[in-house]
């Protein structure tokens, strides 16, 4: 055999091993994009590109996205605010959110589950008088009792609803009240102005007693392991089969009691890079593309069959100073902090303009919000005045840990540092992996750490109790002010909603003044989908509803 | 290397004495390495490209155009331009002066791993070696650090290294350990394989029946004649060590941010390929195959020194043969 034949042969047999490799891994590549993108054009399906599947149907126990949108189609709530088009984008339409004092409860709501209601002049008691025929998925009939056993939950499991329970003010599972078959009443503890708006939460979701009583066992009497992997709700879509990993398929009810929505199917993949996100949307095997970086955004601004749409939300991205961790303990070094965080180059360069500076302490779209608190501007000369004050003139060490999940904190964090190093603050970086990164933060041990939340509910009381009420435990600077403490005491009671602005006005400028957080950024909401896809609406749970959406063919 | 009497045998077949002056061992390595680079000039890149590297990691700090470290978010992301030859990443961070100085944190890394490795790895290999198959203590001693070795080998690399970081924490410390670790059994069995060979040879029953210490044995006899292998490993080992090091920067578990490495700046970068921004990721990228390329070649020139055969051929293709 010649020199020439050993050669051919043995990279013929390799190339050929090689070659069936990349057919194989590209044919099943173009396999999976063939047959999503005929799920994408195909007329009542949406497809939607998600960081992640739903890793548990119940919102007792899980916040990720994929769970706060598959709540949103298998359970309904309530009341849901009324919408209204988006003052800059008049196609994009969101709740209306603003307070009005002449509407029981100071909100603008419409009947879900609920087709009125009543609220005590003296916040002391709330009445819901249920839809008549509405259907679960499992056929059963609406009734008070669902209300009833969808809040004894709470009271039992005592984890996310716990904290909606304590919103309510509901001492007890006897506040709440079965009066007849379709009328129930929360009878909170003390006057509660806010207790109306609670009931738009995305996690305020009614569930089908009956069935979960049926699912139950002596072991499991909420259902928790049924309600984990299947749903019981009243919501316009079914869950027809989940993968975790892989993808979620939601199926629209006919019996749904505000008709069947456009879409019939809905296909909700695990797609977890944003870049592969994006090239999906781009080249139509998806309709919608979530959680996107600003540069991807602005990339698919100008990308052919694409709509982008970003509109103003209620995230909120700061940077905890724990107050408890010297020299944090001192409000100068805090406001130092805040001079010296370069949020205009921030937002211009890292979040590409697509967020608004946070400007406050609470979401600026929510009634009752004050910017004119915010008199932190670049000024690294009061920065260090400020340093010298609290008896730091040559600075300190210090460390920012951020979440490695999060694509935009480690260049925020990198921004920051070359910041401070002009007034003598030496920055070191901590990485800490996405998974474990909340625990980080519910520790509240760090001295400095980014974080992004948002408050569902569109009020401040909501939102200011939740971050610096020093007994909430989300209060994750160990921010405590005995006096913030006692106005936001008396704002959860006062049903006088002028008096109750006012007083979450004085809250918001004593904390913009001790200031726990830098503020950083309240970045935008963006939806990027198929221009085909009509119907976007934006909810302050910063997620979507697939039963707002429609194809054209 | 070394003959079974001790005779110092060069690899391209001429002999020396051993007690032959160091200035004439030296001049026949130097010729050595000439002819080496002679009959393969490719190898003579690698020395370019890794004496190259190591400059930059010396003066970086008077080369570099700009601080590595500081950000300047007015031109984030600038194309490669007459300001920044090479562009600037996310932060406005020059690419250029990153890049100058990143051997300093990749080579340190990789170099201090590789050595710790080396340390450990060649006296234990030497030890095992020696000791196998005699007293049943000796034995069962070399048994264990031989599976000891095998369980080590038997985690993927990378995860490895992951793990150990994940357990030291991120800093250029734990990289090093983590590097160290991952490479020790290629040095034990290297060390071992060598020893085992040599341990018979009448040199060695020799010095043994002259009444030297095991000790003395392997310190004097087998370890100068074992130790050729394991030192041309030395320097592939390093070029694959600046990979590890990049890669698990890149994964994030390496050095932390904004330090320049090489593999962080492929990981910081590489998102923003898919939006056009090619620069942040492609010019690292570059040095860091270069670097790991050059490695190799030295690598194989060391090699192809060690290997009396190769070196017969290198000789060959050097007259022309």
């Amino acid at each position: 055999m010649q020199d020439s034949d050993l050669l051919f042969g043995a990279l013929s047999r390799r190339d050929a091993l090689r070659y069936a490799v990349l057919a194989t891994g590209s044919g099943l590549t173009a396999d999976l994009l063939r047959s999503t993108a005929a799920f994408a054009v195909t007329p009542g399906t949406l497809v939607v590109a998600a960081p992640g599947t739903p890793q548990s149907l119940d919102n007792e126990y899980d916040g990720s996205l994929g769970t706060i949108d598959a709540i949103g189609q298998l359970y309904d709530s309530l009341v849901a605010y009324r919408k209204i088009p988006d003052p800059k984008h008049p196609d994009v339409m969101r709740e209306d959110i603003v307070d009005n004092p002449s509407l029981p409860g100071d909100a603008d709501l419409e009947g879900r589950l609920a087709e009125s209601w009543d609220v005590a002049p003296d916040g002391l008691s709330l009445r819901m008088h249920l839809r008549k025929g509405v259907l679960s998925n499992w056929g059963n009939e609406l009734t008070a009792d669902d209300v009833k056993w969808t809040w004894d939950r709470k009271f039992a499991l005592n984890a996310i609803g716990g904290f909606q329970v304590g919103l309510m003010a509901l001492a007890t599972p006897d506040s709440v009240k079965v009066e007849d078959r379709y009328t129930v009443t929360f009878h909170p503890s003390q006057p509660n102005p806010i207790m109306l708006k609670i009931q738009t939460h995305r996690y305020a979701n009614i569930f089908d007693s009956v069935k979960c009583k049926q699912m139950a066992t002596a072991d499991d009497p909420w259902a928790r392991k049924f309600l984990e992997n299947d749903s019981a709700g009243f919501g316009p879509y079914r869950l027809a089969a989940i993968t975790r990993g892989q993808q979620a398929v939601f199926k629209a009810r006919a019996d749904y009691y505000l008709g069947k929505p456009a879409i019939d199917t809905v296909i909700y993949k695990e797609v977890p890079t944003s870049s592969a996100r994006v090239a999906l949307l781009q080249g139509g095997a998806v309709d919608i593309a979530q959680a996107l970086q600003p540069l991807e955004i602005k990339q698919l601004e100008k990308a052919p069959g694409v709509k982008v749409e970003t509109v103003a939300a209620s995230s909120m991205m700061w940077i905890i100073l724990n107050a408890k961790i010297a020299p944090f303990d001192k409000p100068e070094v805090r406001q130092a902090m805040n001079y010296a965080f370069p949020r205009a180059q921030v937002i211009a360069s890292i979040f590409q303009n697509i967020a608004s500076p946070l400007n406050g302490c609470m979401p600026n779209i929510y009634p009752g919000f004050n910017g004119t608190f915010d008199h932190y501007g670049y000024d690294l000369e009061k920065a260090k005045a400020l340093l010298l004050k609290a008896g730091l003139p040559d600075g300190f060490k210090m460390q920012i840990s951020y979440n490695a999940g999060d694509p935009v904190q480690e260049p925020i964090a990198i921004l920051f540092q070359t910041s401070l190093r002009k007034i003598g603050v030496e920055l070191t970086l901590h990485k800490v992996p996405a998974g474990t990164y909340f625990n980080e933060v519910s520790a509240r041990k760090q001295p400095m750490l980014f974080f992004v939340d948002a408050p569902w509910t569109a009020d401040p009381v909501f939102a200011l109790r939740l971050y610096f009420y020093s007994k909430s435990f989300v209060d994750y600077s160990n921010y405590a002010n005995p006096e913030v403490d006692k106005l936001i005491e008396a704002g959860a009671q006062m049903t006088d909603l002028g008096k109750r602005t006012e007083l979450m006005q004085k809250i918001q400028e004593i904390v913009m003044a001790d200031a726990p957080w830098v503020f950083v950024a309240s970045p935008n909401y963006t939806m990027a989908r198929r221009d085909t896809v009509r119907g976007f609406t934006y909810y302050t749970s910063n997620s979507i509803n697939f039963a707002d959406f429609s194809a054209q063919a | 290397m070394s003959g079974p009497s001790g005779t110092i045998v060069s690899a391209g077949g001429l002999s020396l004495p051993p007690r032959a002056g160091r200035r004439s061992r030296w001049r026949s390595r130097g010729s050595l390495f000439l002819l080496v680079l002679h009959g393969r000039p490719s190898f003579a890149l690698g020395y370019v490209i890794v004496t190259a590297v190591m400059t930059c990691a010396i003066l970086a700090p008077w080369i570099a155009p700009y601080d590595p470290v500081t950000a300047n978010p007015d031109v984030y992301l600038s194309p490669p331009g007459f300001s920044h030859w090479l562009g600037t990443d996310n932060t406005g961070m020059d690419i250029l002066s990153r890049i100058l100085f990143a051997p300093r944190t990749d080579l340190t890394i990789a170099v201090l791993g590789t050595a710790l490795s080396a340390m450990v790895g060649i006296p234990l290999g030497a030890i095992v070696g020696y000791y196998e198959g005699r007293s049943l203590a000796r034995r069962t001693f070399s048994v264990l650090v031989m599976r000891a070795a095998d369980v080590l080998q038997a985690f993927p690399v990378f995860v490895f290294a992951i793990a150990l970081v994940a357990v030291f924490g991120q800093s250029i410390i734990s990289v090093v350990v983590a590097i160290a670790f991952v490479n020790i059994p290629i040095y034990l069995r290297l060390m071992r394989s060598q020893v085992l060979s040599i341990r018979g040879m009448r040199y060695v029953d020799a010095a043994f029946v002259a009444g030297s210490s095991d000790f003395a044995i392997l310190r004097r006899h087998i370890l100068p004649n074992a130790i050729a292998a394991a030192l041309a490993q030395l320097s592939v080992n390093i070029g694959w060590s600046v990979l590890l090091t990049a890669g698990l920067s890149f994964v994030g578990a390496g050095v932390v941010a904004p330090t320049p490495e090489w593999g962080s700046m492929i990981a910081t970068g590489y998102q923003n390929v898919t939006t056009g921004q090619w620069w942040p990721s492609v010019f690292p990228g570059v040095a860091l195959g270069l670097t790991v390329f050059g490695f190799a070649l030295i690598g194989n020139s060391i090699e192809v020194m060690a290997d009396p055969a190769q070196l017969r051929l290198v000789g060959r293709a050097g007259k022309g043969g």
